[in-house]
């Protein structure tokens, strides 16, 4: 498991997956919309991804394919990857594919390979010529992990330039969030 | 849906700008631990119904055991979440003992009100930890790592500091826009709090 406390892995794995019931459950009401107390085998419903691996891994659901791995989805990626805008579909879409390769379809790991190798170029490439006004479009097609880069690839071009102009070594700490007005 | 409660305290935590701290969310922690009761209950409920039924509770596969994994799943998701909120919480606290100031008081009120009680606790225990390590091996930890040039540094006042401010080698008025020379470990502090900013020319 991924760092316990890591707040990425949490919500990761909040990602919701269809499955089906292989067995009868009762005493739970997982759909809100329904009055019902129980599951019926063979039924079929979303969960997210947390609950259905621990049942999975006691044979009690079977896992399908979530929309944004989907064969729309596939053709977008081969078509052009660095266009498709993967953040609608799933903000974690690397991590969360990895974790459900090994589960519902080994193919999908061919499919992040693929999708990450193209769209890395792309990131770093606009990370360092785009102006920041213009990049506010390409940054909502990225996923988490590709805007944690970006924002890598800009800081460190940012303490390239002030190691090389010089600047104030002392800050304000960071920790204490954008400096607010003066109340004047 | 199930420990939905937790997903959603995460969430909060993870709206915020990275690194920076959101007011304690008294209420949706509480609901939370609500939420984790309430699972507990119908877990409860489901074994008492299979031991009724006088079947292994250990053994069975039936329909009441996997109704009660479920909610056990979710009460540990929901620690899970309970847990990652107050530890990264509590990270960014220690933080402010290294960089920002030992006192609870020298944090800016904004910090300060941002606080649960426990995690006021928390700070002040920490900076005496760390005060007390610090007296013992006669070293400042909390000072900038890079050796300075100058021992004195050109400073501008951002804000009204009062007057009179006992400073290691003299006291001093720092109004505000007043520029200063002053000691480079006097000012440290000062400039963490945004109260000052270096000067370089």
């Amino acid at each position: 498991m991924a760092n316990y406390y890591d707040i990425d892995s949490i919500l990761v794995e909040e990602e919701f997956v269809p499955v089906v019931f292989q067995k009868a459950i009762n005493g739970v009401k997982i759909d809100e919309s329904t009055e019902k107390g129980y599951v019926e085998q063979g039924s079929k419903t979303q969960l997210p991804f947390w609950l259905a691996h621990e049942l999975h891994m006691r044979q009690a659901v079977s896992i399908g394919v979530p929309a944004c791995f989907n064969q729309k989805t596939r053709l977008e990626i081969q078509a052009d990857a660095a266009c498709v805008d993967l953040r609608s579909r799933c903000p974690y879409f690397y991590e969360f594919g990895c974790k459900l390769a090994p589960l519902c379809d080994k193919s999908i790991g061919l499919l992040l390979a693929y999708a990450f190798r193209i769209r890395y170029k792309e990131v770093l490439h606009k990370a360092h010529t785009t102006a920041f006004a213009a990049a506010s479009r390409f940054l909502m097609l990225l996923t988490k992990e590709e805007t944690y880069m970006y924002e890598a690839a800009q800081s460190s071009m940012a303490a390239f330039k002030k190691w090389r102009m010089g600047g104030p070594r002392l800050q304000r700490a960071s920790i204490l969030g954008r400096k607010r007005k003066p109340a004047e | 849906m199930y420990a939905r409660k937790g997903y959603e305290l995460i969430k909060d935590l993870a709206n915020g700008e990275k690194g920076q701290l959101q007011p304690f969310n008294e209420d949706l922690f509480n609901q939370v631990v609500d939420q984790c009761s309430q699972h507990y209950l119908e877990l409860q409920a489901l074994i008492r119904k299979m031991q009724e039924e006088s079947v292994d509770v250990r053994e069975t596969r039936n329909a009441e055991h996997y109704g009660a994994l479920i909610h056990h799943l979710s009460l540990i998701r929901n620690k899970r979440c309970l847990m990652a909120y107050v530890h990264n919480r509590a990270e960014i606290i220690q933080s402010f003992a290294w960089k920002v100031g030992l006192e609870l008081l020298e944090l800016p009120e904004e910090v300060q009100e941002k606080l649960s009680l426990s995690e006021k606790n928390y700070f002040g225990k920490h900076s005496a930890a760390l005060q007390t390590y610090m007296a013992e091996v006669g070293i400042d930890l909390n000072v900038d790592m890079v050796p300075p040039k100058d021992p004195y540094i050109k400073v501008r006042v951002l804000d009204d500091m009062g007057e009179g401010i006992l400073l290691s080698d003299k006291t001093a008025n720092l109004a505000r826009h007043s520029m200063h020379f002053l000691k480079r470990t006097d000012a440290e502090q000062y400039i963490a709090r945004g109260l000052m900013e270096e000067l370089t020319g």
